[in-house]
């Protein structure tokens, strides 16, 4: 799709728009032949008004002109549904309404065509649908929608005609009534069981325990505001919620990246309020990061490198000062093969694996020795669909050898088919504790910070609308 | 296609320029001024290089113009580190010079080194001396106190705040020199006009003064920075004795609309700041390329010794140049003082502390 | 893992060393379009230039045969010139070195200039003013300017990783202040020589100097390829290593897998700091042309902290290509000063090609444009495209 906007240069073959041949050099190549699009990582300046960055690549030479563009937001707001206030800041708006920016700024430039890249990740259930109305109402407007997701049920809700595609090829299309099993096997290119099989959690005692923890963020903020939870050993705990309200942070406490306020983290009963991370990954903490590609791994290492880059004073592969770089390449050969790790060598840089390899290296490494608790934030963020169900069960045998799972994620998917319970938080509270079968509607109230008991009588009276996620 | 851009562009070039006809072949034969002589003499420059329009340029001018007068042949090295130094002076002993002119004390290890090593060559370093020099080592100093005395006088009569200043590259023997002889010529006015000039920017007592900092005799703009507190404590006739950065006197001096002039050293302002010549009442002089020259033509004629030069008003190696443009603005009285001072001082009547 | 690496690897070293090789052909053909342009004498021959070509195309080759044929004999014609380009190569490799180390970390390290000074400083003072046994001698003063520049540098470490100065600033503000100690320092008893007046130190006890092997080539040189041996084993094959690269490619993974980003920051800064105070060394111990080790004084170490830049960066901060980086530009200085004395052509031309291989290194699609047999590396593959 980058090379569809002009980010990148196809090395063959055409992009034909309206029956003629076109290539794009730039976006502002792509924008002039109608396509927009709608970045999964929003494009969008933070510290500018909604109206300002909708200017941004159409400044229409020297003089700017706030007030015209001012009114095409207000235009385009009403005329598709989509409330924005024009002289926000961007910083200052949910995650929302940045998204719907986004969308105004493609319909700004008269894109006929517009590409969504995986727009649900950051939202909320009840945001999802005001997304797919927006969509189905571009399309009734005459709109060409590309809507690129791996969340089938989304797929099965909007499409009118489905693409698959694995490994950069089209390999079928199928029609949205395709039940979800069978675009999984399309998907992957074989039978996949989507449930996990899980036998029923044996929780022992508590392995993890978090009181009154209150963690601020870089800019002072508050952003966990007195947590308590336990997780016993040989249970998964999930932390439900919409992406940012405070379990990032939440995560990085644990880890000891972020020094918390105030409150108590044990660990099998000893203190890890005030432990580096060091002392937190020796103490039998697995961590694995939100952000893969940020904080999970180093680029240019090779496979090998990343899978001891926590271990690498470790006696096992470290001798002094010098490492024992044999012990590292069978290590290396060994997590391969067990965590099937789809790569020629392990001495291949890890920035040419696949997003599901790569967190493959990122769990091999975390769960290749004993664990008191397995902190995985997003473990199956943009992975495709055969790793998830590998990646989900090696998380499921990590819980059933009595480690404590803590697992945060924002898709319910994933919630459902891992929690043994679930935690709900909202802007760095907690708004409870709910069992896995907790109907998602419910879910997704707590998660906009409605508490359970008032949620369940919510959504009870809420009428049965067009459903897209249950 | 930058390639062919590039290519039209210069067969576009050729085809404006190309189609002279040669000369005939025998004017090829190159500029032959001289070079009957098979003397050679050689300069190895500091760091700065030749290009520094200080004392490596002056005393290059005294290669050149031997090159001319004596008829010889030359040849020179430019340093790019303290380190080249000594491999430079080598390089001109395998060269075969005669005579090998260096510039500048911090030459002088390696000078006095490669002399040892090589009695058969004739040594001569600019602005530095031997205490026990080798046989052939001749060293070229110059007494600029006794013409930065004058300068002194002149400034202080020329001033009409009662405040002059000076400052200088860095606390070196070699510029704080100019700026004691430039003090004691104030001190002199004071005492014979019964006048009460202050000097800004150097300290006869404690020896200490303005300089630029990093010692950067190429930080025209920290020149500048000096010169402008200077003018703020009141002065309005400055000295600057810091190589290339002078000019950030003469600069200041341009810029006060007439209010602040800027005398310059080593050469005659007037003729190698023409920019400025306007606001250069004078310049302290320097003849390193007098001395030079002489260097070279006694180890021409198989005169040398290893007797220090000392350039003074009275040989013509330290001098003050002629006032120019500024002939009118100094008035006869303050004309023939000078001049008397200056026969004074040749005469040893007038003592110049150095 | 070098002796792994799948062909994908290797090929894209190919280019690398195609560019490089590039790069220097390239800057020596810009450098000689610049001699001729320069020379009144050669250029106007171009006048003739189709009535008859063999008066300018002659003069050409003449000067650009005569300069080139001077700057190879200066730098290896002979066995004199091979031990001048290996002694002006010592310290350039030393402080590419200390360069290129903190690039690894992720660390602009630009103050290789005061390390240098304050590695000279250390070991000038400690060689004119010991007396000691000869061996023990030269190894204390070189010890003394490894600890001096390791603690002007990890100065910088620290304020960086307890207070977030950036490095840049930093380095570059402790460059006047290391100069101005130096000037300083030269002004006072403790280090001017007896009997003089200007910043002249004396010259060191020959102990301390760095014994001579074959006229100016000493034991530093090859001190400066044992530290290339160290820098490469500390960063191949040491956990250390491991953790400053992790550091330098990702700060924010290596932090997660519990490694101490601020310790690594300040150890890398001093070692980085200890290796240009190792280039200061250099040039404070080893025996120049006249087979005595230059005084101290305030141009000593030279430009070498920038020099060092330029060195890690064609070294692509790697030991050997430092190594070789630091012997090409070691090589074009000893080359430009033959060059000027016998060419007459002036020192700036070898400054001038030690910038233009580095801004063509630099800009490795530019190489690619002009050379079309050599492809750029697939990094830069977006500005390529038409090679």
């Amino acid at each position: 799709m980058n090379v569809l906007y002009g980010l990148l240069e196809p090395d063959d073959g055409e992009i034909i728009i309206d029956g003629s041949p076109r290539t794009f050099a730039n976006p502002r190549e792509a924008m002039a032949a109608g396509i927009g699009m709608v970045h999964q990582h929003f494009m969008l300046v933070d510290v500018f008004t909604v109206t300002e960055n909708l200017m941004l690549g159409r400044e229409g030479g020297p003089v700017l002109n706030p007030g015209a563009a001012r009114k095409r937001v207000q235009e385009l707001s009403s005329r598709y549904g989509m409330p924005v206030e024009p002289d926000a800041l961007v910083e200052d708006l949910p995650v929302g309404v940045q998204q719907r920016v986004e969308i105004l700024k493609a319909l700004a430039n008269d894109a006929r065509f517009l590409v969504f890249d995986e727009p649900t990740a950051v939202l909320t259930p009840q945001e999802i649908d005001d997304l797919m109305r927006v969509m189905q109402s571009l399309r009734d407007e005459g709109k060409g929608i590309v809507f690129i997701t791996h969340k089938l049920r989304e797929v099965r809700a909007i499409a009118d005609r489905i693409t698959v595609m694995r490994r950069g090829a089209i390999v079928g299309q199928a029609q949205p009534h395709s039940s979800e099993a069978d675009l999984a096997e399309l998907m992957v290119g074989r039978a996949v069981d989507l449930r996990v099989g899980k036998a029923p959690a044996h929780p022992a005692g508590t392995r993890l325990a978090v009181r009154d923890l209150r963690v601020a963020n870089s800019a002072g903020g508050i952003v966990v505001d007195g947590l308590s939870f336990d997780v016993a050993g040989g249970e998964i705990l999930c932390v439900a919620g919409v992406q940012g309200n405070g379990q990032s942070e939440l995560a990085d406490a644990l880890l000891g990246n972020i020094a918390p306020l105030s409150g108590e983290i044990l660990m099998d009963g000893v203190s890890l309020a005030k432990a580096s991370p060091h002392a937190t990954i020796t103490a039998g903490m697995g961590f694995v990061p939100e952000d893969r590609e940020t904080d999970g791994f180093v680029a240019s290492f090779s496979i090998a490198e990343n899978l001891i880059l926590n271990r690498s004073t470790d006696a096992e592969f470290a001798t002094g000062l010098a490492l024992n770089w044999g012990a590292i390449r069978d290590n290396a050969e060994a997590r391969k093969e067990e965590f099937d790790i789809r790569a020629q060598s392990v001495s291949d840089p890890i920035s040419s694996l696949s997003g599901g390899n790569k967190q493959k290296v990122i769990l091999a490494r975390e769960l290749s020795r004993p664990l008191a608790v397995l902190v995985a934030s997003q473990p199956t963020r943009g992975v495709d669909v055969g790793a998830i169900e590998f990646l989900h069960k090696r998380i499921v045998a990590e819980r059933d050898q009595g480690t404590a799972v803590l697992l945060v994620s924002t898709e319910l998917d994933e919630v459902e088919a891992l929690a043994d319970r679930v935690l709900v938080m909202y802007r760095g509270t907690l708004v409870g504790i709910v069992p896995p079968d907790t109907p998602r509607e419910v879910l997704g109230l707590m998660m906009a910070g409605v508490p359970f008991e008032e949620a369940t009588k919510v959504e009870a009276a809420t009428p049965t609308k067009e459903d897209f996620h249950g | 296609m930058k390639k062919s851009l590039i290519g039209s562009g210069l067969v576009a070039a050729m085809l404006l320029a190309g189609c002279a006809t040669p000369p005939p072949a025998a004017t090829s034969t190159p500029a032959a001024s001289g070079a009957q002589s098979n003397f050679l003499a050689c300069m190895v420059s500091d760091e700065g290089g030749f290009d520094d329009k200080s004392f490596n340029e002056t005393s290059y001018k005294g290669l050149k113009d031997a090159e001319k007068q004596l008829g010889i042949k030359v040849d020179e090295l430019q340093s790019k580190t303290v380190a080249d130094y000594a491999g430079n002076v080598q390089k001109m002993v395998e060269r075969k010079c005669n005579i090998i002119v260096t510039v500048g004390f911090a030459l002088g290890d390696a000078t006095a080194a490669s002399a040892k090593a090589n009695p058969d060559v004739d040594y001569a370093i600019v602005d530095y001396s031997y205490k026990e020099p080798e046989k052939n080592v001749k060293g070229l100093t110059f007494n600029t106190a006794e013409p930065s005395f004058l300068a002194g006088y002149l400034a202080a009569s020329l001033s009409k705040t009662g405040v002059v200043g000076t400052y200088g590259g860095a606390n070196y023997p070699t510029v704080t020199i100019f700026m004691d002889g430039y003090a004691q010529g104030v001190a002199h006015y004071n005492k014979q006009k019964g006048a009460s000039v202050k000097v800004v920017g150097w300290d006869r007592a404690s020896k200490t003064g303005s300089f630029i900092p990093g010692n950067q005799f190429s930080d025209v703009a920290g020149g500048k920075q000096l010169a402008t507190n200077l003018v703020a404590q009141g002065a309005d006739v400055i000295l600057p004795v810091a190589g290339p950065a002078s000019e950030g006197g003469l600069q200041v001096a341009a810029e006060s609309q007439g209010k602040v002039s800027s005398l310059w050293v080593d050469s005659d302002g007037f003729l190698s700041m023409p920019k400025y010549a306007a606001v250069i009442p004078s310049s302290v002089g320097k003849g390193m390329d007098a001395a030079v020259l002489e260097a070279i033509k006694e180890s021409k004629e198989k005169t040398f010794t290893n007797k220090a030069y000392v350039g003074t008003l009275a040989n013509g190696g330290a001098y003050l140049a002629p006032f120019h443009d500024w002939d009118s603005k100094v008035s006869a009285e303050t004309k023939s003082e000078i001049e008397q001072m200056k026969k004074d001082i040749e005469a040893g009547t007038l003592k110049v502390e150095a | 893992m070098a002796e792994a690496a799948t062909s994908q690897v290797w090929r894209e070293r190919g280019r690398t060393a195609a560019i490089t090789a590039g790069s220097i052909v390239l800057a020596l053909l810009a450098g000689a379009v610049l001699m001729v342009v320069s020379d009144p004498d050669v250029i106007t021959q171009y006048a003739y230039l189709f009535t008859a070509p063999a008066l300018p195309l002659g003069a050409t080759w003449a000067k650009v045969s005569n300069a080139y044929g001077a700057l190879l004999l200066g730098a290896i014609g002979s066995p004199n010139a091979l031990a001048e380009t290996a002694w002006q190569a010592a310290p350039l490799i030393c402080a590419g070195l200390g360069v290129g180390l903190g690039f690894r970390a992720g660390l602009f390290n630009i103050g290789a200039q005061g390390q240098a000074i304050w590695g000279s400083i250390a070991a000038a003072y400690l060689g004119f003013t010991l007396h000691l046994p000869p061996v023990i001698h030269v190894i204390v003063a070189v010890i003394g300017g490894l600890i001096a520049g390791a603690i002007w540098g990890g100065i910088v470490g620290f304020l960086k990783a307890r207070t977030g100065a950036h490095e840049v600033i930093v380095t570059i503000m402790l460059n006047y202040v290391a100069l101005q100690a130096l000037s300083w320092l030269l002004s006072t008893p403790a280090f001017l020589r007896p009997g003089r007046v200007d910043p002249i130190a004396p010259v060191i006890a020959e102990t301390a100097a760095f014994p001579i092997l074959f006229r100016q080539l000493n034991v530093g040189f090859f001190v400066a390829l044992a530290a290339a041996g160290a820098v490469w084993w500390l960063l191949d094959r040491s956990t250390l290593g491991f953790a400053i690269r992790a550091v330098g490619a990702n700060p924010a993974a290596a932090g997660t897998a519990g490694m101490n980003v601020p310790n690594v920051t300040i150890i890398t800064m001093a070692l980085s700091g200890l290796l240009c105070g190792l280039a200061g060394v250099q040039y404070a111990l080893g025996p120049g042309a006249d087979l005595v080790a230059t005084p101290l004084s305030i141009g000593l170490v030279g430009t070498v902290g920038f020099d060092a830049i330029t060195v890690a960066l064609l070294g692509r901060s790697k030991p050997l290509g430092t190594v070789f980086a630091g012997l090409l530009f070691g090589g074009l200085h000893a080359g430009g000063l033959a060059m000027q004395s016998i060419a007459q052509t002036p020192l700036t031309l070898s400054t001038v090609l030690q910038a233009l291989i580095v801004l063509f290194v630099a800009a490795p699609a530019l190489v690619g444009a002009l050379l079309p047999k050599v492809k750029a590396p697939a990094t830069t593959s977006l500005v390529g495209g038409e090679a």
